[in-house]
């Protein structure tokens, strides 16, 4: 029999004897699975210090631990039973309680989040899985100064693109489009190749009659429910580039089993009428990386559009909100034609866990953070404050959080959310396992 | 208990499928659109009603026999569709609704690597059964709107085992002529079975029309799907039924669930073939008038649409299809939206009687204006 994903997997017991084990597993299986040293370390170290973390808080309980391949990087997750709460460390925040003076014993986990280039907490169950992921490095691209040609002869997309095209077309889009308007990805095209063969995003490349790259348009599933695309980048004028790229992704996914797609990074030269505005975004600091765009998205005040449009027909379904939040809930539901049950849920805390758990995605070259939360515990408006305060510092002026209504726990985390000066601006709907609601700081 | 592990019960094709899911039921639309009517204009039911026949079936129908199993072979109803097309009845397999003899179509012919050709804007049960059932769909486009033969054709390799046509093709209305339908059967000569799909076959009357009933005389490797939901009006009954030559029904009868078919659906069915005539008139005429309200607004509002063969018409708004719908519904109009058909920003809508479609006029007027 083969092995399909080449993955290694240890089971073991949370125990300080067996840290060089985990170690040497992932040190070595991270550099067979390609991460160039300083990576391998950097993955090897976070595994440590999580071990470490597990033996101190949950000794001897077992620790499954797999360490997968991803193309454009390297997974180490860990499956445990353990109190969620117990991982607040790996909060954003967490630095300011821990260290010289304050409390150590969460140091290592404190290290482990930042060492590693994503992580994810999820619970199945008692279960907690904590997922480390370390990236490949890859070479960069700059913006070079160009200027849209005609099209030469008719654009029409193309299947499965060679790996060359799409590196030809990352490039030209960071060369086309303001920095704060392309898929990062793009930044390394190396990177956006491999996510493309690994199946973690999907392209959609156009070219012209002498076989130019014309057009691109990208797509992920952030949830089971949702498709996510940035674009679509348009090199050459004329040919009808936008609206074939678009009636390709909606061929794409129109037979999954996505319900909604959304524009992660819209550009202008989207179809309106392909999809619904639900709102607007401001953007930090744009245009920090790379040449600042001429179109003047580089100064203050540029915000994002945020569009969808649903892929099958909305049958309704009940939602659950903070009572602050059901005001702006209705008007937005009203607004958007979307029928829905609005059921109020207001946790006084006493059954929730003691520290709460926030996953952060930050855009540092635009001064985006997105928040969400992984656990709520009866810290939560403390959570909410030293997390503002800490991307604050850190220079972050779009602070977003968004809070999934299928859940009540979430739907209640409102309330903190609201009294830590937060917002809400827009409804996702079916963007998460139900619709999602962003909140925008300040 | 050790965790039911799921990934390796289930078959990758499976695992990755979407299950379809229906929408809820009209008093919980109403309830949550807030209206106090629905116009059901989605799914291309007849809403005259069944036929005057069905209706004494239903009323007449005796409860002692709930207890019975029902005919499993649907016995009565074949020898009532052998005499209507002259043919033997064995040659004739009665499913519930036409997804079930798809399914049983597909599983008497296709095994592991083989292939099924359609079209990739059709009727999408093909391809999903299909795909559930680990065959790959190769879903060739639509060339002016209506089935490429020669694309069909050229997508035909070794492993290919059935062409599905749909004629006329839901939701484009468009279909093959007789001269299109021969010479393409001519040129599959007889390497794969050609599924006719004439669901809505009792609404076409056209002459260059070609009728698969006759085309299977001279073809054996056709069937011919045919239902009662569509014309007879009998959607809730789930009766769909198949024709071949003996040879290919008695292979396709090895896959199929016998007894799926309830005793009150095969008396219904029954009933609806008598005297039909008038009721079929009746209905062509509902749907001619409807469709002759519907296209001078659409052309009057300077909207594309198509307004082919069946009781069905589709509309290009300029909106996302899926914001038209949540907006008729507002108005107690329920339409289908077709971005799952490969058709964004189209909606599909039954054609029926006259008041029904004056409201529908008028909403769709008002949203527009809205949106405007």
């Amino acid at each position: 029999m083969q092995v399909r994903d080449h993955s290694v997997s240890l089971r073991l017991a949370a125990e300080a004897r067996f840290i060089l084990l985990v170690q040497g597993v992932v040190e070595q299986g991270a550099a067979a699975f390609g991460l160039d040293r300083g990576k391998a370390l950097r993955l090897t170290m976070a595994a440590e210090e999580l071990l470490s973390h597990l033996a101190e808080t949950s000794a001897g309980v077992a620790v499954d631990l797999t360490l997968t391949p991803g193309g454009w990087c390297v997974r180490a997750d860990f499956s445990f039973v353990a109190d969620p709460s117990d991982l607040w460390a790996m909060n954003l925040a967490a630095r300011e309680d821990i260290g010289p003076g304050r409390s150590m014993d969460r140091l290592g986990l404190l290290l482990a989040a930042r060492m590693s280039d994503g992580f994810e907490i999820r619970l199945d169950g008692r279960v907690v899985h904590l997922e480390l992921r370390q990236d490949h490095a890859y070479e960069a691209v700059t913006p070079r100064p160009v200027r849209a040609a005609d099209a030469r002869g008719e654009v029409r997309v193309v299947d499965d693109p060679e790996p060359a095209l799409i590196r030809e077309a990352c490039a030209l889009a960071v060369d086309h489009y303001p920095a704060h308007l392309v898929n990062e990805t793009f930044f390394t095209p190396g990177k956006a190749v491999q996510m493309a063969d690994r199946g973690d995003m999907t392209v959609a490349l156009a070219v012209d009659g002498t076989g130019a790259p014309a057009g691109l348009m990208t797509w992920r599933s952030p949830s089971e429910r949702s498709v996510g695309f940035c674009g679509p980048y348009v090199f050459v004028r004329g040919g009808g580039t936008a609206g074939k790229l678009e009636e390709w992704m909606f061929a794409a996914v129109a037979r999954t089993r996505a319900v909604s797609l959304f524009s992660e990074l819209a550009t202008a030269d989207l179809t309106a009428e392909n999809y619904e505005l639900l709102g607007r975004l401001p953007l930090g600091r744009p245009g920090l990386r790379g040449a600042m765009p001429a179109d003047g998205a580089g100064q203050e005040g540029v915000e994002l559009d945020i569009l969808f449009r649903h892929l099958r027909e909305d049958s309704g379904r009940a939602v659950w909100t903070h009572p602050a939040l059901r005001p702006f809930l209705e008007a937005a539901y009203d607004q958007l034609v979307l029928m829905r049950d609005i059921r109020e849920v207001d946790h006084a805390g006493a059954d929730l866990p003691e520290r709460s758990v926030f996953s952060a995605r930050l855009r540092p070259e635009l001064g985006i953070a997105t928040l969400a939360p992984m656990v709520a515990g009866r810290d939560a408006d403390q959570a909410v404050a030293d997390h503002v305060r800490t991307l604050t510092h850190d220079g972050y002026r779009s602070i977003l959080f968004r809070l999934d209504l299928a859940h009540g726990w979430q739907a209640a985390l409102a309330g903190s959310l609201v009294r830590g000066g937060f917002a809400p601006r827009l409804v996702l709907p079916d963007a998460g396992k139900s619709d999602m609601v962003v909140f925008l700081h300040g | 208990m050790a965790d039911l592990d799921l990934r390796r019960l289930v078959p990758a094709h499976v695992r990755s499928f979407e299950s379809y899911r229906p929408s809820n039921p009209d008093r919980e639309l109403m309830r949550l659109y807030g209206v106090d009517h629905l116009h059901r204009l989605n799914n291309n039911e007849n809403a005259l009603g069944p036929p005057p026949a069905v209706r004494e079936a239903v009323e007449s129908f005796p409860s002692g026999v709930v207890t019975v199993y029902p005919n499993g072979d649907c016995f009565d109803l074949r020898h009532s569709l052998a005499g209507r097309f002259g043919k033997d009845p064995e040659r004739f397999l009665v499913g519930n609704g036409s997804c079930e003899v798809i399914a049983s179509v597909i599983k008497a012919f296709c095994g592991e690597g083989d292939n099924i050709v359609t079209a990739d804007r059709t009727f999408a049960v093909y391809e999903w059964v299909a795909e559930f059932s680990g065959i790959k769909a190769r879903l060739i486009p639509l060339r002016d709107m209506a089935f490429d033969p020669r694309g069909m054709l050229d997508a035909m390799d070794e492993r290919t085992k059935i062409l599905f046509v749909c004629n006329p093709n839901n939701p484009t209305g468009t279909y093959w002529d007789r001269a299109t339908m021969d010479a393409f059967l001519d040129e599959v000569d007889g390497r794969a079975v050609v599924v006719i799909d004439e669901a809505y076959f009792e609404y076409v009357d056209r002459e260059d029309y070609p009728d698969g009933m006759a085309l299977m005389e001279r073809h054996p490797n056709v069937i011919v799907f045919r239902t009662f939901s569509k014309m007879y009006a009998l959607a809730a009954l789930r009766v769909g039924y198949l024709c071949g030559s003996a040879a290919v029904v008695d292979m396709v009868r090895r896959t199929h669930v016998v007894y799926s078919v309830n005793t009150l659906a095969q008396r219904c069915a029954e009933a609806a073939l008598r005297d039909d005539a008038p009721f079929i008139a009746a209905t062509r005429t509902m749907v001619r008038e409807a469709r002759e309200r519907l296209c001078p607004m659409f052309d009057a509002m300077g909207l594309e649409y198509i307004a082919n063969e069946g009781n069905y018409l589709m509309v290009r708004v300029p909106m996302p299809d899926t914001l038209m719908y949540r907006k008729l519904m507002r108005e107690g109009i329920m339409v289908r939206t077709m971005t799952g058909f490969r058709f964004p920003n189209w909606i599909r809508v039954s054609l029926v009687q006259g008041p029904v479609m004056e409201d529908f006029c008028r909403a769709f007027r008002r949203v527009l204006d809205k949106t405007a």
